[in-house]
């Protein structure tokens, strides 16, 4: 599947997003994991010890206040969109930085071209694109508003702040 | 008014030629039809019965002669000649082809215009009293706070995708011509004790289904939090709201939920954190002068309370004195009026204008209202600062083009949503009764013995046409495939907002002007002196009228 960090196309990613419904005996030994939310507040301490790096994975439906407190343990965050009209995932990403998280925001689901702009807006530094709705024109996405009036994660400052 | 600069124009620009990309895209069969959908109500373009129909944006209602020439000229070019003015203050185009959305676009573009976030679940045009700015007991004028909402929530990356809708509305003083109280957030500009200006806050008003009247969720809001204040309250709702099903979506389900208590703490300490976050988010005193400085009030005339041209004519002419009186109000500045020009005309859909119309009130607005128009959101147009002077003339016109109807917050000064003729949502038809009611009620000296009287009409519960909160309610339902009409009474959208009960059983579609006629006749023999339509409604209640519409039914 695409992945754009950063509005380019990387073609290596070692994250190994786990299973919905798998159990702790089922995670692989080591690697870069990306477990659900579920997973991580149950077996904190567990997880904490897993030779390699740690995600976890929600989406709107999931209260994230409990996981905000643990952002330092993680170097990935993914928000799933289980469709694009669930916009719930914008708010949680910008949660999610406020609360100080500086690794990898990933959106990942119905992630598509036309909410690209807003997605990066909103924190998301990571996109993974299902292969069938990506091209390499899907990149123009970017840029194709070329001004904004509110401040958001990329830019703090609204339109009266920006010196125009 | 206000007037684009670069970074506006930019905006602007750049979205057409992303929609025209995106029509492009989905006409190549690249996007989706489900993913273009939402891409297209966020431009206002809905499918509905006959065509496409196209909804252009027209922020807190207010429009400049250069602006409605262009409306005009695409309801000539690109449509069958006219254009329906809604109770959002927005215009809306009937038959205009998908194709050539993006050109329309680009004509709106080069006037300042545009239809970004006219439908969808997206927070919506901003609307506000059509007085606002000539009323002398407004503490404010409210336009340059609408467009600060205006600017904020255009293209908002976090709330492009709310759980449904969203609508703002904002009144300058106590005075309520805005129905802000059945919005998703009604701000009311008020003073506090120590003479700051700020707003009182209110949430989760709304009609549809599930009709409520909003609740004040914080008393005094200092104008300058007034954005870090609503960015509160939309991330809560878009968390919270819910999904799972669109009739349960609004924010008055999620705040009748919680409890408005709750709902205001969660929003206060999301306030907190937001101020903390994101301080840069705080007007600065700079950009509310900046912004209000296109809002100043005119260079009166000193010499125009001078006149003494209008009292003859007034004297003189009686169709020119009855107009006077019904469609013109005051004005703070001595020496001028504010114009209603009527669309409600005797057989034709309220709030449709032809091109010609809009030509006309963009000429008079040149020549004798500063070049602005504004819309109301009961489907007329104002022009505000006419000299008295001038008012002769602008009747003599707005007569000539059937704009002057008598008729300004009498009973056919309806507002009506296009209902089943139009609309791909409706259970009824809403036009034919609308001309059903004015052939009835043709003598317009009937229609002043009734005094004031707002009679709301929609084609389904969406209640598009506002009928919770007309006095007189009209709500198209379907009965086995036939049009049958319920009848509320007692609602109210203005200062003391109120929703109507319902009088009973459904009426069929050949008796709704009947029923009227028993309900108004009931108020004229229950009246006391003085008393209006509403006050009687409220003091006796509904059983009268019941009885007298059922009983005689019999
Ligand atoms: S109230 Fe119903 S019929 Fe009327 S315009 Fe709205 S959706 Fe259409």
């Amino acid at each position: 599947m695409p992945l754009l960090i950063n509005r380019q196309v990387v073609s290596q990613d070692n994250w190994q997003f786990v299973d919905a419904e798998a159990s702790l005996e089922q995670l692989p030994k080591d690697g870069d994991i990306v477990v659900p939310l579920a997973l991580w507040l149950e077996n904190r301490d567990a997880l904490a010890a897993h030779n390699g790096a740690l995600g976890v994975q929600f989406n709107g439906d999931d209260d994230i206040e409990p996981l905000l407190a643990d952002l330092d343990k993680l170097a990935l965050v993914a928000v799933e969109f289980p469709v694009f009209r669930d916009g719930r995932g914008f708010s949680q990403a910008r949660l999610v930085r406020r609360a100080g998280f500086k690794g990898q925001l990933r959106a990942v689901g119905d992630v598509t071209r036309d909410r690209f702009e807003y997605l990066h807006r909103c924190g998301f530094d990571a996109l993974q694109v299902p292969e069938d709705r990506f091209t390499p024109e899907t990149l123009n996405a970017f840029g194709e508003i070329g001004a904004y009036y509110q401040g958001a994660l990329d830019d703090p400052r609204p339109i009266y702040r920006q010196g125009r | 008014m206000y007037q684009y600069n670069e970074v506006d124009q930019k905006l602007v620009d750049d979205r057409v030629a992303q929609f025209r990309d995106q029509t492009r895209r989905f006409l190549a069969g690249e996007l989706p039809d489900e993913e273009f959908l939402p891409l297209r109500l966020m431009n206002g373009l809905y499918i509905q019965r006959q065509a496409p129909m196209l909804r252009v944006a027209i922020p807190y209602g207010l429009l400049s002669s250069a602006q409605m020439r262009k409306l005009a000229h695409i309801a000539r070019t690109y449509d069958k000649g006219y254009g329906h003015f809604t109770t959002r203050t927005n215009i809306q185009f009937n038959w205009p082809k998908l194709e050539e959305v993006p050109d329309i676009l680009a004509e709106l573009a080069q006037v300042q215009m545009h239809a970004i976030q006219t439908s969808g679940n997206c927070i919506r045009n901003t609307t506000t009293d059509h007085f606002a700015g000539i009323n002398a007991n407004e503490i404010e004028d409210p336009r340059p706070y609408c467009e600060l909402i205006r600017q904020w929530s255009t293209f908002h990356p976090e709330f492009a995708y709310l759980p449904r809708k969203f609508k703002m509305a904002v009144t300058g003083g106590p005075e309520d011509r805005a129905a802000s109280q059945v919005h998703d957030i009604g701000l009311h500009l008020v003073k506090n004790d120590a003479g700051e200006i700020g707003f009182e806050v209110l949430v989760g008003g709304g009609l549809g289904r599930t009709p409520m009247i909003g609740k004040t969720i914080r008393e005094f809001l200092p104008k300058e939090d007034l954005l870090s204040y609503l960015e509160a309250i939309l991330r809560v709702y878009n968390l919270k709201g819910r999904r799972d099903n669109k009739y349960k979506a609004r924010i008055k389900i999620l705040v009748q939920a919680l409890g408005a208590e709750e709902f205001a703490r969660q929003v206060e300490a999301e306030w907190e954190q937001i101020k903390a976050e994101q301080p840069e988010l705080k007007l600065t005193a700079e950009e509310i002068a900046r912004v209000q400085g296109f809002f100043k009030p005119f260079d009166y005339d000193s010499a125009a309370a001078a006149d003494t041209s209008l009292a003859d004519k007034l004297a003189s002419d009686t169709d020119f004195r009855v107009w006077y009186e019904k469609n013109t109000v005051e004005h703070k500045v001595d020496g001028y009026r504010g114009v209603v020009v009527s669309l409600k005309p005797m057989l034709a859909p309220a709030g449709d204008a032809t091109d010609q119309q809009m030509d006309v009130v963009a000429d008079l607005a040149d020549s004798y209202s500063w070049g602005d128009i504004r819309v109301t959101h009961t489907q007329n147009l104002v022009l505000a600062d006419v000299r008295n002077a001038d008012l002769y003339a602008v009747w003599q016109v707005l007569a000539e083009h059937n704009m002057a109807r008598p008729n300004i917050n009498m009973l056919s000064d309806m507002i009506v949503c296009p209902g089943g003729d139009f609309c791909a949502l409706a259970n009824a038809k809403t036009l034919g009764i609308a001309d059903q009611i004015n052939q009835k009620f043709d003598d317009l000296d009937f229609q002043y013995d009734l005094g004031e009287i707002r009679l709301n009409m929609s084609g389904c519960i969406n209640a598009c046409g506002h009928h919770h909160v007309g006095h007189i309610g009209i709500l198209g339902v379907d009965k086995n495939g036939e049009d049958w009409y319920q009848i509320t009474l007692g609602g109210s959208d203005k200062e003391d907002a109120s929703l109507g009960k319902v009088l009973g059983k459904s009426v069929g579609a050949d008796e709704v002007a009947d029923t009227l006629e028993k309900i108004l006749l009931t108020y004229v023999e229950s009246r006391v002196e003085n008393e209006s339509f509403i006050e009687t409604v409220r003091r006796i209640g509904v059983a009268p009228f019941k009885e007298k519409v059922y009983a005689a039914a019999h």
